[in-house]
């Protein structure tokens, strides 16, 4: 397993470096003139130049890109063009609310999934047609729709939560809930459609199983055999879905962190797209790819902890 | 089981109860203390660049962020005049090259060193040489500290906007103890009303001001706590005004101005920019038919402003055919029904020019305002004209523009005071005259502005105002209607010289 997850750790470092290069010169290719989108319409042709001069916009892509690398490799990815920030100040800050929003909603999305899933399955008839028939529902209506009745109905109307903003959960614990419980609920919907769509699927497969109806004679309660033994051959596929899903919604947040003004990477990717502050596009970028690498690797580990028969080569 | 459900239905109230309690509580404004509210939450639609004067100070929608921490060494009344601020008073030489400021003696920054004269030629010297978007309005000046109160600042030629931009983002002064600091971009040391308190704020996002206990003009500040969220999203903007979660909102849309009525909030306004086409090749160098002023003059009769103006902006604005804005001194009611809306015309006016049958103009255009462009392009096709449209990319669109790529394009400018107005959009060297159209009666206006005494400088703008419209420079449609929103709590007085309210010109009602 050690060697497993070394090997999947040294691709990950490679793919993070590809990923960065590709990233950087696709900034490049589709930014316009950088300094100008930084400084505006009112800056004089001269303070524009002035600027490009300062940020190093006149040096040779690849020389900007390996000042950037060997930069990035000591631990320091420079400061926002825009703000002046320390981008691993500005990134870190954010990550921690971007991920106790995806989080959050993986979460509960899982938990409900799971809970919906093997009841469609198990029961069928009604249940089963209710539950994809919201499942349809689920994956039909866009997250940012449902964000925006949300915060019609629960934040405007019934003033249950906040409509805006985020609150720190070390500030407050009423305050971070109030501020985090919208943006999960819309981040979690479409989640739970897909989520509880795979596992009723798994779950009715492996009930039919033959080692299934060999616990079945063996005496063993209808409960023992779907939460100890279905379940654990249903989870692989679940959990694939939810992984994948978990990425989903770190690009999910970019349109709820919009809707609800709520500082993190969403919020900023776009922001900072938008300005052309490379530095910080390029932390996301990073962060980003890290992330996913890691919830992947996680993933592998936890399938093959839930499995035996899968095999980590 | 039954504990089971009661136990959920308890966590379900608990927590519901914990929600209901934290929600929508920031905009109180009682609790004064000494006279002040306690809160003032704000809303602003673009993020602060740098706090390093340096290196991004800005104004427009970004000058509260600004004026919190920041003192400038003049201040614009909520009337927009010009009044005392650090400087006291203020005088030219006899030829207007050299302006004399009289600075307080009993302002301390922030970080307890003391406001001087050299501080404030530190400031000016530091914007000057810096990459701020308005750097260049000081280049070529000299600044020098005559003593601990007296700044001169020395320039070649008379500067008619000189006292304009230091009651803006060049007149700000910053701690010099702070200048080799890169962290000032995030924690500014200034003598303003304001102290950010970095800690609870997010770059970008959200910024926590305390006020400054030490502040020299204490009467002027009516909050003990400060609070601006940036929200770019319209739809974020009218949910947190919905839901009483600010006092005070710039609005970005104004087609949301009925929905933000609709909810009890007040709507100041101002005018400050204007939307219509800029006809920037006027000597016809890539567009040949520009260079006669009958075919910009047919263009400026083809379009229905009012009908623009509705369909645009909801009816929030006033068409215009003139560029200077009606707070200028050049500004003349009379021009804006020079051409009126008449296609029938502007056809004959096109045929005099030599185009019977109508001609093709290249046009830049952008997704994000393609209704405009839709409409634009169809008003022409009734004159005879071809719209061709070229989308260079929402991150090209001003550097093509500046370039210059395009003979004519769609524009929201800003009506700055005359000078800046001038320079901008108008002389030789202005950022929007890129192809550097020269026109000897326009160059002989400006000298006179410039040069002239007061009452020679405003009968040339006049005459200039009246110039520019009767040659048809550029083919305004309206001037859009600046919004901004107040709560039942707060009383605004909106000055009519700036994109953002003055963070002074706020005040509780009770």
């Amino acid at each position: 397993m050690l060697s497993f997850i070394l090997r999947r750790l040294i691709s990950g470092v490679v793919l993070v470096a590809v990923i960065s290069f590709l990233a950087f010169v696709l900034l490049y290719m589709g930014g316009g003139n950088i300094a100008r989108r930084i400084l505006g319409e009112n800056a004089t042709a001269e303070t524009v130049a002035k600027k490009t001069e300062e940020l190093g916009l006149n040096r040779p892509l690849l020389a900007q890109y390996g000042d950037w690398l060997i930069s990035a490799l000591t631990g320091n990815l420079g400061r926002s063009w825009f703000t002046g920030e320390l981008v691993s100040v500005s990134v870190s800050g954010r990550l921690v609310v971007t991920l106790s929003l995806v989080i959050g909603a993986t979460l509960i999305s899982a938990i409900i999934a799971v809970v919906i899933g093997v009841l469609a399955a198990r029961r069928g008839g009604a249940v089963d047609g209710t539950v994809q028939f919201l499942s349809l529902v689920g994956f039909a209506v866009p997250g940012f729709l449902i964000a925006l009745i949300l915060v019609l109905v629960f934040a405007i109307n019934l003033h249950w939560a906040k409509a805006t903003g985020y609150v720190p959960i070390t500030t407050s614990f009423s305050g971070w809930l109030s501020s985090v419980t919208l943006p999960i609920i819309a981040l979690s919907i479409g989640a739970i459609a897909s989520v509880a769509v795979q596992v009723r699927g798994s779950v009715i497969d492996a009930t039919s199983r033959d080692y299934v109806r060999t616990l079945r004679s063996r005496g063993l309660s209808e409960g023992s055999v779907v939460y100890k033994h279905v379940l654990r051959n249903a989870g692989g596929p679940a959990l694939a879905v939810l992984a994948l899903q978990f990425v989903g919604l770190l690009g999910g947040a970019v349109v709820v962190e919009q809707i609800f003004a709520i500082p993190g990477m969403g919020q900023l990717s776009v922001r900072s797209t938008v300005a052309g502050d490379i530095p910080v596009v390029m932390g996301l970028v990073i962060t980003f790819a890290i992330l996913v690498i890691i919830v992947n690797l996680l993933i592998d580990l936890a399938q093959a902890a839930l499995n035996p028969k899968v095999r980590l080569s | 089981m039954m504990f089971r459900w009661k136990a959920t239905a308890a966590v379900a109230v608990v927590a519901a109860l914990a929600l209901t309690g934290c929600a929508g509580g920031e905009t109180e404004t009682t609790g004064s203390d000494g006279g002040r509210a306690d809160r003032l939450t704000l809303i602003s639609i673009a993020a602060p660049t740098s706090y390093d004067i340096g290196a991004g100070a800005e104004w427009g929608n970004r000058s509260e962020f600004f004026e919190a921490v920041f003192d400038t060494l003049l201040r614009k009344d909520a009337s927009g005049e010009i009044q005392p601020n650090l400087a006291t008073e203020w005088s030219y030489n006899d030829d207007n090259t050299v302006l004399t400021l009289t600075l307080r003696d009993d302002v301390t920054f922030t970080d307890d060193t003391k406001l001087d004269a050299e501080a404030v030629v530190g400031s000016l010297e530091r914007f000057r040489d810096g990459t701020s978007p308005q750097a260049a309005t000081l280049a070529g000046k000299e600044f020098a500290a005559t003593d601990a109160t007296t700044v001169t600042i020395t320039q070649d030629a008379p500067d008619p906007s000189l006292e304009n931009l230091l009651s803006i983002a060049p007149g700000l002064v910053q701690a010099p103890s702070s200048f080799d600091d890169e962290n000032s971009a995030t924690t500014p040391v200034g003598s303003g009303p304001y102290i950010l308190d970095s800690a609870s704020s997010v770059t970008g996002t959200t910024y926590n001001y305390t006020a400054n206990p030490d502040y020299w003009n204490a009467d002027a500040v009516k909050y003990e706590n400060l609070t601006i969220n940036v929200m770019e999203d319209t739809t974020a903007i009218v949910n947190a005004i919905k839901a009483g979660e600010a006092n005070g909102a710039k609005i970005a849309d104004n087609n949301t101005i009925a929905e933000v009525e609709g909810a009890g909030w007040t709507i100041e306004s101002n005018e400050l920019d204007f939307q219509g086409l800029l006809l920037l090749d006027r000597a016809g160098t890539m567009a040949p038919e520009l260079a006669d002023v009958k075919v910009r003059q047919a263009i400026n009769m083809a379009f229905d402003r009012e009908a623009l103006l509705q369909s645009l902006q909801s009816g929030y604005g006033t068409v215009t055919e003139q560029v200077f804005p009606e707070t200028s001194v050049a500004y003349d009611e009379a021009l804006d029904s020079t051409y009126g809306y008449d296609p029938d015309a502007a056809k004959p006016r096109l045929a005099d020019a030599g185009y019977p049958d109508g001609c093709t103009l290249n046009i830049m255009a952008t997704a994000a305002f393609q209704t405009t462009f839709d409409l634009v392009a169809q008003q022409l096709a009734d004159i005879g004209i071809t719209v061709k449209y070229t989308d260079p990319g929402a991150s090209n669109f001003i550097t093509d523009m500046l370039a210059p790529k395009y003979p004519a394009t769609w524009m929201a400018l800003e009506q700055n005071p005359d000078w800046q107005l001038i320079n901008f959009m108008v002389g030789p060297a202005a950022t929007f005259n890129p192809f550097k159209y020269q026109d000897d009666t326009v160059d002989g206006l400006i000298e006179t502005v410039q040069f002239g005494t007061e009452d020679e400088a405003t009968a040339a703008l006049k005459e200039l105002n009246a110039y520019l419209v009767d040659q048809a420079w550029f083919a305004p449609f309206f001037r859009v209607q600046g919004s901004f929103a107040v709560d039942a709590n707060t009383e605004l007085a909106f000055w009519p010289t700036n994109a953002y309210p003055s963070i002074f010109d706020f005040s509780p009602k009770n």
